[in-house]
């Protein structure tokens, strides 16, 4: 019997496609944003939201993930922007290549600024990159003000933080200040912005931040 | 739920090793899952119990070493296994620490047959 050292990490395969997707999107000029919440803290609607009020200022398109169903990809079709939707088939999160597939079946000289909504979970999305320029997560006051130190790896992963639903606030017993103090401790670099999909509340702030990651992300 | 898949990527890194030593049956797979890695390692066992067969793995038990997690503060160099998901330093209390072992996710290495002498020990 004899030993051979591997030193092969599972998600190598993932990892090299992710690159091969950045570089595609750079190449393009396409700023990417992977986002990603638990089941129905309102991925699309924030969508729904947000890409009216960018109309004009950058060509979005989508690419909406779920285990099952399109009805994600016809809502946001609605908005006649360029969606595709990516049927995981029963797996919990996107990967690179389903990305990578997705890619190709958009028409990437019409978008400048990609929305990859991932699969509603708090786990698995946060361990596989698409490739792209950041990951937003969102976190709605339904949930509960514990969800950072339950799921460290996501809130670790983010680079913003949407807190969503805080027109919620005075029916749910969500603890703001503690919810924001552990998201940090967690990861300092963290970007906080508290908004809702429904009054619109903090949707400005949201909207100036893409503004920023677009401007950062063309710089490189 | 992505151990199947994970597990897929397993079964290959593993089949080309065996294969690139002459494809000799594996005896075991050591694989490393930090603290802070999103598999689960009873999943994992699951998966390896079910997809092995037919593969260079099917006769070889699957060892999984916890990594805990570490981390080295950016500022002052503290490493340190963080409590409670808190990535403050302890040391300087400074934010900018970096993780450096707790995620991994990797096959280390493998035990493969010798056949010539596997087989002389099992005759002896």
């Amino acid at each position: 019997m004899h030993e051979i050292r591997v030193g092969e990490d599972l998600r190598g395969e993932n990892e090299r496609i992710a690159e091969e997707n950045r570089r595609e999107l750079a190449g393009r000029g396409i700023v990417s944003l992977n986002v990603m919440s638990a089941p129905g803290a309102g991925k699309t609607s924030l969508l729904l939201r947000t890409i009216p009020l960018l109309k004009g200022r950058y060509s979005v398109g989508v690419i909406e993930g779920d285990i099952q169903t399109t009805t994600d990809a016809e809502r946001i079709a609605t908005l006649g922007i360029p969606v595709y939707q990516i049927e995981t088939g029963g797996v919990c999160h996107l990967d690179a290549g389903m990305v990578h597939s997705a890619l190709h079946r958009l028409d990437l000289d019409a978008i400048d600024l990609l929305f990859i909504e991932n699969v509603g979970n708090l786990v698995c999305p946060a361990e596989f990159d698409l490739g792209e320029d950041a990951r937003v997560m969102l976190l709605s006051v339904a949930e509960g003000d514990d969800k950072p130190k339950k799921y460290p790896l996501m809130f670790r992963e983010s680079r913003l933080l949407l807190l969503n639903k805080i027109d919620l606030l005075p029916h749910v017993s969500f603890d703001v200040a503690k919810a924001r103090r552990e998201a940090r401790e967690i990861n300092p670099a963290l970007d906080i912005i508290e908004v809702s999909c429904t009054t619109g509340a903090g949707i400005d702030r949201w909207i100036e931040w893409i503004d920023g990651c677009v401007a950062a992300s063309r710089r490189r | 739920m992505h151990e199947v898949s994970l597990m897929e990527n397993l079964l290959a890194i593993v089949e080309k090793a065996a294969a690139d030593q002459g494809g000799s049956p594996v005896n075991l797979v050591h694989l490393r899952i930090g603290e802070m890695a999103g598999v689960n390692a009873d999943a994992l066992r699951f998966a390896f119990e079910i997809m092995r067969k037919g593969t260079a793995a099917e006769g070889a038990e699957l060892e999984i070493e916890r990594v805990p997690l570490r981390v080295r503060c950016r500022r002052c160099g503290a490493e340190e296994h963080p409590r409670d998901f808190v990535f403050i330093c302890g040391g300087c209390g400074g934010s900018d620490v970096e993780i450096i072992g707790g995620r991994e996710m990797e096959v280390d290495y493998i035990l493969v047959r010798d056949d010539a002498t596997d087989a002389e020990a099992a005759d002896a």
